[in-house]
């Protein structure tokens, strides 16, 4: 008993230190996450910057921060110079439509891995995992071969289709996350004569929005920036995607790059990837959290 | 326990279905490259009745995807003929070019504008050998001004395997403000001028040079990147392949890259940068012109010794230029380096015939003309379109770029890089082992016997 009042006292004034000593601390870890913000937007900043400057200011040094002159007409010229509005809508139409696939097939291969025990669904499983150490040039060739002999060349097709196929990791991220649901509501869905299929489409999809955003996010950020698969199957102009565009202006090794040109590409390319991550933001990171759990 | 033997048998049937996955693709990969290549080979095809279509395939840059503009015109005059282009980046230019070789869409005619060279297609025997097709053609060199000796760099054995397109040539440009800022008089045009030699150039460098604490105050005389690394010996009369290299496809027999002579150019050449300081290092370069940039367009460079390429841009400099003649190193014979594109006709290509009637309309007089303007400055191979290249740069004198074309034709040699086998892969390691000097970590004598053993190595590749 008597422990207690000697103890309180001397407990909340170390309590008060120990909270004034937390708030040192949260200041200064504020001051070096205010700091660290500001050096990742730097690259950021010159790339708005770099695509607002002349093509003389560009040769400048030491550079300038801010353009002298605000140049906005280079946002009217690339659309003048390259074809860069089909080129977006290219990239928009591929990647939409691989993100769709990309759901639909792994989620639906998926919850075949989670829910079905069968003979040797270990073996498939795994078997499925091991084409995910198959590099992309090992079976570039061979599927080059096969794309044309379906005559799809210079087609979306060769781009969009091989999603509606599953992918190795995408289906092993979503199993996992399938796997965590409780089987009383699919015993539920059952008693009530629910079919498989339509338990996968109102009970597994539903509850799985953290998975699946974490995959509609990878799908879409891997097909906007793929350059090789377009490079090898688009052969007009008018059907290149963005990537493939933008690499013209690098790619002579005769001229100077037109740096502003390029930066305001990438400042527009990076529009839909930021809006998308802003949109699944919550969702995205809970993906991560969840997964990364597993 | 029973489980544990079921996850073991599972374990090594995974291993082994893997090993099987594996192996196979790798065969898939091999075998096609090599068995679809050859397809169509013979394959004359297209007799002149019918139309039929042929792909050129090359770089996409503007430089390059100019010929798009000439199609029309070609198709006009030659209507059984149709023209499809199709183009990659630099970087994906040969994995492309690759895959559609196997994949039996091998284009028509190409040029070697990724990083492999003449002498890595040929090797891989994917160039179609012309000699009955300009045979039964009459074609003749002279009939289009090419010179015979720009004929001969790519002829093997009497067999021809490509048609020059472009040639680019060594050259110095220098920055006039700098010059009349320290007050030098211009470096010469004229070849002939023998008084304008590598030790002058090396005095006129020391008096623009600042070398400063403040990274944006430093300036130097002179960027001297003449030719690829393994090339620049030959300036100083030092040639560290073989001779026969230049008469059996690009395979060196012997390379001297550790000899006495040898090592002596490149210490003179790292001289330039560790001991008389007039040189910038890589590391300045990159930090003030970015990764792959080049560090005279900056203005803090007086002069620069480098292809033909680098005038295309020289109207949008932030500065004045003029070009100049390389100055004389110690090689009596070469003193610049050709860098001469041609056009090669695929094995795989089924209508080669209308492939080479496209080849002589892209050299002709006339294309040649107009292609300097299309392209924004693409050097003709055709010696009478040349005089309207010659006036094509802003505020440069043409009889300066006449000199200096006509200079480099006399003292040229074709560049290395479309001549050796296997020559990225030389190049990359010459980048990486002679970075320590750069640095100061390494000497030359010390880098040149592992260079020289790498070089060995890589040939017999």
């Amino acid at each position: 008993m008597r422990t207690i009042p000697t103890a309180s006292p001397s407990a909340s004034p170390s309590t008060n230190k120990r909270r004034r000593k937390i708030d040192a601390v949260s200041i200064a870890s504020f001051i070096a996450l205010v700091v660290t913000t500001f050096l990742m937007l730097l690259p950021l900043f010159f790339m708005v910057s770099t695509s607002l400057k002349s093509k003389k200011e560009l040769l400048k040094f030491p550079p300038t921060f801010l353009p002298d002159s605000w140049q906005w007409s280079n946002y009217k010229e690339i659309f003048e110079t390259l074809n860069f509005g089909q080129m977006y809508m290219n990239s928009l139409i591929i990647g939409t439509l691989t993100v769709v696939g990309t759901l639909l097939s792994s989620a639906l291969a998926a919850y075949g891995f989670a829910r079905y025990r069968g003979k040797g669904s270990n073996l498939w499983f795994m078997l499925m995992l091991s084409t995910m150490m198959l590099p992309y040039p090992a079976i570039m060739i061979p599927q080059f071969i096969l794309f044309s002999k379906l005559n799809w060349i210079d087609t979306f097709l060769p781009l969009i289709v091989p999603a509606f196929f599953g992918s190795a990791y995408n289906i092993f991220l979503l199993r996992q996350f399938f796997s965590t649901l409780p089987d009383e509501l699919f015993d539920a869905g059952r008693m009530d004569g629910c079919s498989e299929l339509r338990m996968w489409w109102r009970i597994a999809l539903p509850l799985s929005g953290p998975a699946l955003a974490t995959v509609a996010i990878f799908a879409f950020i891997y097909s906007w920036n793929d350059l090789l698969t377009p490079v090898l199957y688009l052969s007009s102009s008018d059907k290149f995607t963005l990537p493939v565009g933008m690499s013209s202006f690098t790619s002579s090794r005769f001229r100077i790059p037109p740096w502003h040109l390029l930066m305001v590409a990438s400042v527009l390319a990076m529009l839909p990837i930021v809006t998308l991550f802003a949109i699944a933001q919550k969702r995205f990171v809970e993906g991560i959290v969840l997964t990364g759990i597993k | 326990m029973k489980n544990r033997r079921i996850k073991k048998t599972y374990a090594l049937l995974l291993a082994f279905s893997m090993l099987v996955v594996l192996a196979l693709s790798g065969c898939t990969g091999g075998k096609s490259a090599g068995e679809v290549a050859p397809e169509g080979k013979g394959d004359s095809g297209g007799s002149s009745g019918e139309q039929v279509t042929i792909t050129h395939y090359t770089m996409d840059s503007e430089d390059r995807t100019f010929i798009e503009k000439l199609v029309p015109d070609f198709e006009a005059k030659h209507p059984n003929i149709k023209v499809r282009i199709e183009k990659a980046p630099y970087e994906q230019f040969d994995s492309k070019l690759q895959t559609l070789i196997a994949g039996g869409k091998s284009p028509d005619v190409t040029s070697h504008y990724g990083y492999g060279g003449f002498a890595e297609y040929f090797n891989k025997d994917m160039l179609l050998d012309m000699n009955d097709i300009i045979k039964e053609d009459g074609f003749k060199a002279s009939d289009y001004s090419i010179p015979d000796d720009l004929m001969d760099i790519y002829t093997i054995k009497d067999h021809v395997y490509g048609i020059p397109v472009n040639m680019y040539v060594t050259l110095m440009l220098y920055n006039k403000d700098m010059f009349d800022a320290a007050n030098v008089p211009y470096p010469p045009s004229d070849y002939e001028d023998k008084s304008w030699t590598f030790d002058k150039m090396v005095e006129e460098a020391k008096k623009m040079t600042h070398v400063s604490d403040d990274i944006a105050k430093t300036q130097y005389g002179v960027d001297f990147t003449w030719s690829e690394r393994d090339m620049r010996p030959l300036y100083f009369g030092v040639e560290p392949y073989s001779q026969d290299t230049w008469t059996n496809g690009g395979v060196p027999s012997e390379t001297h890259f550790d000899s006495p002579e040898v090592i002596a150019t490149y210490n003179k050449l790292f001289d330039l940068i560790l001991k008389d300081k007039v040189s910038p290092t890589t590391e300045w370069s990159k930090s003030v012109a970015g990764q792959n940039g080049d560090a005279f367009v900056t203005g803090k460079v007086g002069m620069t010794v480098s292809g033909s390429w680098s005038l295309a841009g020289s109207n949008d400099f932030p500065f004045e230029v003029g070009v100049a003649a390389v100055p004389a190193g110690g090689n009596d014979k070469i003193r610049s380096v050709l860098f001469v594109d041609p056009l090669f006709i695929l094995k795989g290509s089924k209508h080669p015939k209308e492939a080479f009637e496209w080849i002589k309309y892209l050299v002709s007089e006339e294309v040649q003309e107009k292609s300097i303007d299309l392209s924004g400055g693409n050097p003709p191979v055709n010696t009478k379109a040349a005089e309207a290249y010659y006036k094509h740069f802003e505020g440069i004198d043409p009889e300066d770029v006449k000199k200096v074309y006509e200079g480099a034709v006399k003292y040229g040699f074709e560049s290395y890089n479309h001549l050796i086998t296997n020559y990225s892969q030389i190049n990359d390691m010459f980048i990486n082992e002679m970075q320590p000097i750069d640095t100061g970590h390494k000497t030359v004598e010390e880098v040149m016997p592992t260079i020289q053993k790498k070089v060995t190595e890589i040939i017999k590749r």
